[in-house]
């Protein structure tokens, strides 16, 4: 099956959640990701702790070959974020690609700016297409939320009711 | 840090097994209080708020009503996570329709 061309930009959170629950192949097998280098240093210094967060970090990065890794010159810079975070905004602004992230200080100081989703999204966006089933998608979504500790979070929530009311 | 003087009376029962534990740590009291009061604080503060979230999320309660409670600041953040998070699931049904249109 072809890539389709929508590109998205994922930052570190994005990275592990989506390997984590084991749907990042599915993502990079759909669409053209790219991040950007801090995300790549991010992830290595992960690797450094043998702990369930550096075994992810490890496989990530294993699939380095698939996605894209591009940098951004900050141009327009938000001052409650890190320069990485500002680094990786400028390159949604740039590439006009929608970002995926999971860190929520960072959608709130910037979704009035970009497209900007949570990692989510894609269990959502694979059901709809088919990609996954609903039966699979729940428990994805159960999975994640034990791993990010979500418990009843806004993201977790909001993302259940509409899997429970796809078509 | 920035600290601000806060006085507190505790049984004296408490400040004698305090004592015990400073002496066998070998660690100041107030040292010790502090930290165990941050972490504390750290854990309830981020339980309560979750529960908010909750609350907010199901539609139980308003931003105003959140505002009113924790301040403008994290109000706001819960807001823009709602927004985003709706959105999400928003690109995510549209997207997944193209998609799945684009495949058959």
């Amino acid at each position: 099956m072809a890539k389709n061309s929508r590109n998205y930009i994922l930052d570190t959170s994005a990275f592990i959640s989506l390997e984590s629950i084991n749907l990042l192949d599915k993502v990079l097998h759909l669409f053209f990701v790219s991040t950007t280098n801090s995300v790549i240093e991010e992830l290595e210094e992960f690797t450094r702790y043998d702990d369930k967060y550096g075994q992810i970090a490890k496989r990530v990065l294993g699939k380095k070959s698939k996605f894209t890794i591009k940098s951004a010159k900050i141009i327009e810079s938000i001052k409650f974020l890190e320069v990485t975070d500002n680094e990786f905004y400028n390159l949604s602004l740039k590439d006009k690609s929608p970002l995926v992230t999971d860190e929520t200080k960072f959608v709130h100081h910037t979704r009035d700016k970009i497209d900007v989703y949570f990692s989510p999204v894609f269990i959502i966006l694979l059901t709809q297409s088919g990609h996954l089933s609903k039966e699979k998608a729940l428990p994805l979504l159960e999975e994640l939320r034990n791993i990010r500790n979500w418990r009843s979070n806004i993201i977790y929530l909001t993302i259940k009711n509409q899997l429970e009311n796809l078509d | 840090m920035e600290t601000e003087q806060f006085n507190i009376r505790m049984p004296k029962e408490l400040l004698h097994d305090l004592d015990i534990i400073s002496n066998l740590l070998k660690v100041n009291k107030s040292e010790w209080i502090k930290a165990k009061l941050a972490e504390e604080v750290y854990e309830e503060k981020n339980k309560l708020l979750m529960e908010l979230s909750t609350l907010y999320a199901k539609g139980m309660i308003n931003k105003n009503k959140v505002e009113q409670l924790v301040g403008k600041e994290i109000a706001d953040e819960m807001e823009s996570i709602k927004i985003v998070a709706q959105r999400s699931a928003k690109h995510g049904i549209e997207y997944g329709k193209k998609l799945k249109k684009l495949h058959s």
